[in-house]
């Protein structure tokens, strides 16, 4: 989690796409809860990630209530997209979900993540064409960051030895 | 009774995500602005290293743009060393060495955002106390807001609480210089008198009316002039000299401000 708070506050804030796009990419560490953890440690997991890249930030409150959301819905959301129920312990990934379902998992996540940052952030909400773009640009950009990500990890994964 | 308890139970989660999105959200909307500077500088001590790392890997790439800038600044120094020793007076040379500058590093900075903040590596143990003035070699930064022990924050002109006195070159005509968002190359002037002879071009420079800058620090140039009528006051477009998203260096005027004149302001 450093690592990726560290990437975040260091390099990824400073990106800024034509003044609207800024990839939320933290949130992978949100999205890769395997479904062992109890839904208490996913939140303050969730809650502690936020607050972390507030403090860098100097927005006390925004990252945490956003991420906080991501963490409380995602194992709900790993349900929506897993074929059946299953017993064992998954980490959501190419491997458990399958590449389309994966997609969809985590576009969804970013959908809500980046919908609840953004609008918090633009308080009053006076340009909705803005806003609008702002999430929709984020929300692809953060994804498809994800996907490559996930996909590139199972890949490696598989190379190794069992 | 039963059931009730069990429901509960199987939804104890769902206390915690309320009270952690209400502590997140008290964060966000509860915080007033003094709270807020107040998380800023706390969480300095732990970014404030984080960022000067940062900031160190990335003033090798500026370098080279660095070295022209202060190359510039000497070759400009020299010439108005060469000027000035001709005019060498003792009175003003007096009055200039009370006025020291501190040098400091930013080591974090923003110019997107609606209310900018810039970092910088000296705090109180450095003699930088709050409401001092900060510019770099192209000009007017912004003031001090927030003095930490060692690190302090920067109200910059990219800041809509930012207001610093400022005057049009060759006339005593003074302003203030706000900025309205937006456009971070740019800022205004408002509440210059209707008279002023100002046009596009002219130098905007500080008045010296407050302690935080001496006088003739160079702000920026005028785009565009405005009349108001309503209240007989120019609203005058100002080029800034300095490039914010480009900071590494900066000064900070710790001259010490006349208590007197502290003290009469002060009772405004």
């Amino acid at each position: 989690m450093t690592g990726l708070v560290l990437l975040q506050v260091l390099f990824l804030n400073r990106i800024s796409l034509f003044g609207y796009v800024t990839p939320l990419f933290y949130l992978w560490f949100i999205v890769r809860f395997d479904s062992s953890m109890s839904r208490y440690s996913m939140l303050l997991w969730g809650f502690v990630t936020g607050l972390l890249i507030d403090v860098f930030t100097a927005t006390p409150g925004l990252n945490a209530t956003s991420s906080t959301l991501a963490a409380m819905i995602q194992p709900s959301v790993v349900k929506l997209f897993l074929a059946k129920e299953r017993r064992e312990v998954i980490i959501p990934g190419r491997n458990t979900m399958g590449t389309g379902p994966l997609a969809g998992y985590l576009f969804l996540m970013a959908l809500v993540h980046h919908s609840a940052y953004f609008l918090l952030r633009s308080i009053p909400l006076e340009d909705w064409l803005v806003i609008t773009a702002k999430i929709v640009l984020s929300t692809l950009l953060t994804f498809i960051a994800m996907l490559a990500v996930a996909l590139s990890v199972e890949k490696s994964n598989q190379r190794r030895p069992a | 009774m039963r059931s009730l308890l069990d429901f509960l139970v199987r939804h104890a989660h769902v206390f915690l995500f309320i009270f952690l999105e209400t502590l997140s959200l008290i964060l966000l909307f509860g915080l007033n602005d003094n709270q807020r500077i107040a998380f800023l500088t706390s969480a300095n001590r732990l970014s404030g290293t984080f960022f000067e790392w940062r900031a160190d890997a990335e003033s090798y790439l500026g370098l080279k743009g660095e070295n022209e800038r202060l190359l510039k600044e000497n070759a400009l120094l020299r010439e108005r060393l060469l000027s000035l020793s001709d005019s060498l007076e003792l009175e003003r040379v007096k009055m200039l060495s009370d006025e020291v500058f501190v040098l400091a590093r930013v080591i974090d900075n923003s110019v997107r955002k609606d209310d900018n903040y810039i970092t910088i590596d000296k705090g109180r143990s450095d003699g930088v106390v709050q409401g001092m003035g900060v510019f770099d070699s192209r000009g007017v930064v912004g003031v001090v807001n927030m003095a930490g022990s060692h690190y302090s924050v920067v109200l910059p002109v990219l800041n809509s609480r930012s207001s610093i006195s400022c005057k049009v070159v060759g006339s005593q005509s003074i302003g203030f210089l706000e900025w309205r968002g937006g456009d971070p190359y740019s800022a205004i002037l408002v509440d210059v008198p209707y008279h002023t002879a100002v046009s596009a071009g002219d130098t905007i420079v500080t008045s010296g009316f407050s302690s935080a800058f001496p006088e003739n620090i160079p702000v920026g140039t005028v785009r565009s002039v405005e009349q108001h009528r309503m209240s007989y006051t120019l609203k005058v477009s100002v080029d800034l000299f300095v490039d914010m998203s480009d900071l590494r260096w900066v000064y900070v005027n710790s001259r010490k401000s006349d208590p007197e004149l502290e003290e009469l302001v002060g009772k405004h």
